[in-house]
């Protein structure tokens, strides 16, 4: 089997020669720059100077040399930045800051900082719907994201592994969150509907136009989009599933249903924490794939996963729990806990091996390749 | 009928900050004794909301909502306070470790501690051991609440639990630990005094450190 056609059966939940892994093809599916460095000097590849591929999460943008060396079987592809953004650096004593395209400042700690992290929110003392419509929204469409996308996108399959193409922003609640502050996004959500219905559909037109423009740009050349919206923590979701329902659902269902009328793509949904309780309403609205499959979370058994959820949707991570064992095991109990996962989740396909959530800088290398040699060793 | 104590309590529960203030204003109209006003309806309606938050039939949204029903009304009865002769519960200081920025888990527990009578001190996030220190030192504070959203900013609870033996104030507070990754075992690796597994519990676990009925 390609490459694609491992990953292309194990979606299809066909069973496929090996079980398909993927490493850095998204901005939830990746790895820390820090852990980056030290996995090419443990594999024996030469020294490269570090490039960012998600400044917020600092993660690397890994080689084509370390892709083939690990037998990766999906390529990432990215859009482009808007015209009148880019990326620009200023510091104090203690952080350094920057502010994304969507007007979100973030800062990083200089000593030991690992990530940057919001810290402001431009629609913080908005308190009405006009006010959300008037902020300067750059433009999903602009031409400019999308410069040099279908070249890339055709290297990408031209590598014979599957396509995923990443979307514009973070997920509907999340910017919601972000722009507008926490703990005032969830207080809208229970007190002033109006103001959070504006939020959530100002992201939810930001993605439908993105998706229209993208995937008529190179939907014959991708196998798979990504999105994202983190709804749970944890030990719940971070709202009732009454108001999940009510306000995020209905928007979910359009997005897909949308992306689907673009292309024939599976469509691969990101949401950390403990979900459980929702992936049937995922399924409605037309999620293919689960990632990250936060295997510590309250209910996100792998076995109950599989066995309740297995027919209907694919399982993009869980391979290994990432909160203890993977940062802080020894090689031995990451090969156990691989191989426990391996044994819920590959069984009949429908299932494409990551860790969950990006490989974060406290992950020796020794454990990134006992759980690489128990993946690649595995036969079921 | 239901008094309108446990009126106040009920529109903590619902998050109805305008009508809490209402029956507040009534109350102390009334005369009623300003520490049934703050016991029997402020932290009585919180308490449930504690309750509910933990058995997943409260949400983020509705804690958040109750929480500032109940700071918008014990604004009002807050001058009293001190002439009603309300003792504190204690005073524990919460901050998010060095190098970690997230603050959401840390705000809650704020919010329910408050919400159950405890004075806080809310330190912020990226809180040095340097910083805890001195807020025991200077502060008096009993308890030291301390918050991580990531494994690798995880050690600085260690380094600050550390920081606080090396002054030598370890014996005069409680460490109680919490965030995402954070487990029972993790506590006890690096001599926490108590975890708690959400911010609902975390006012179970400050209780019972303090040695106060739960």
């Amino acid at each position: 089997m390609t490459p694609r056609q491992r990953v292309l059966a194990a979606l299809g939940h066909r069973e496929p020669d090996r079980v398909p892994f993927d490493l850095g093809s998204t901005k939830v599916t990746g790895i820390h720059r820090i852990a980056y460095a030290r996995l090419r000097l443990a594999l024996g590849l030469p020294e490269r100077p570090p490039e960012i591929f998600d400044p917020t999460q600092q993660t690397a943008v890994v080689h084509p040399d370390l892709l083939e060396a690990l037998r990766v079987d999906t390529r990432g592809l990215a859009s482009g930045n808007p015209a009148a953004w880019e990326l620009r650096f200023a510091e104090d004593d203690r952080y350094s800051y920057y502010t994304d395209p969507w007007g979100l400042p973030r800062r990083m700690p200089k000593e030991e900082g690992r990530y940057y992290d919001l810290c402001g929110h431009p629609l913080s003392g908005a308190t009405s719907p006009e006010d959300v419509r008037r902020y300067p929204w750059p433009d999903p469409a602009d031409p400019a994201r999308f410069a040099g996308l279908r070249e890339r996108a055709q290297a990408a399959r031209d590598t014979g592994c599957a396509v995923i193409l990443g979307g514009i922003c973070a997920g509907l609640t999340e910017m919601s969150l972000w722009l507008r502050g926490f703990e005032n996004f969830f207080t809208d959500l229970a007190s002033d509907r109006p103001l959070a219905e504006a939020m959530l559909d100002l992201i939810l037109e930001t993605k439908v136009r993105y998706w229209e423009r993208a995937l008529a740009e190179v939907g014959d050349l991708v196998d798979i989009i990504q999105e994202a919206d983190d709804l749970a923590m944890q030990q719940s979701l971070l709202m009732s599933p009454k108001v999940y329902r009510e306000l995020i659902k209905p928007r979910q269902a359009v997005l897909f249903a949308h992306i689907k009328k673009q292309a024939p793509v599976f469509t691969f949904f990101h949401s950390c924490g403990s979900v459980v309780g929702i992936i049937p309403d995922l399924i409605e609205v037309g999620v293919d794939i689960l990632n990250p499959v936060q295997v510590s979370a309250a209910g996100m058994d792998t076995h109950a996963l599989k066995r309740d959820f297995g027919r209907d949707i694919v399982f993009w991570g869980g391979g290994v729990d990432t909160q203890r064992v993977l940062p802080r095991g020894t090689p031995r109990e990451v090969r156990d806990e691989v191989r426990r996962r391996l044994d819920d989740l590959a069984p009949g396909g429908g299932f494409v091996f990551n860790s969950v959530h990006n490989i974060q800088a406290d992950v020796p290398p020794e454990n990134i390749l006992a759980m690489w040699q128990t993946v690649q060793a595995y036969r079921g | 009928m239901p008094s309108l104590l446990e009126n106040l309590a009920q529109y903590v529960i619902e998050g109805n900050a305008p009508k809490a203030k209402e029956t507040t204003d009534a109350l102390l109209e009334q005369h009623v004794p300003v520490a049934d006003i703050v016991n029997k309806g402020l932290i009585a309606g919180m308490e449930v909301v504690g309750r509910k938050f933990k058995s997943n039939e409260f949400y983020i949204p509705e804690v958040l909502i109750a929480a500032r029903a109940m700071k918008q009304s014990m604004e009002k009865v807050k001058p009293l306070i001190a002439d009603a002769g309300i003792e504190s519960k204690g005073c524990v200081a919460v901050g998010t470790v060095q190098g970690d920025l997230h603050d959401i888990g840390k705000n809650l527990v704020t919010m329910m501690l408050e919400g159950a009578g405890f004075e806080v001190i809310d330190m912020g996030t990226d809180v040095g051991p340097a910083a805890f220190v001195a807020v025991v030192k200077e502060k008096g504070v009993q308890a030291l609440g301390l918050s991580a959203l990531l494994t690798t900013t995880m050690p600085a609870m260690k380094e600050t639990i550390n920081a606080l033996q090396e002054a030598g104030v370890r014996d005069r507070v409680k460490v109680m630990v919490g965030g995402a990754p954070l487990t029972q075992a993790y506590a006890d690796e690096i001599g926490a005094d108590g975890y708690a597994p959400d911010a609902a519990s975390a006012v179970d676990k400050a209780k019972e450190l303090l040695g106060l009925a739960a």
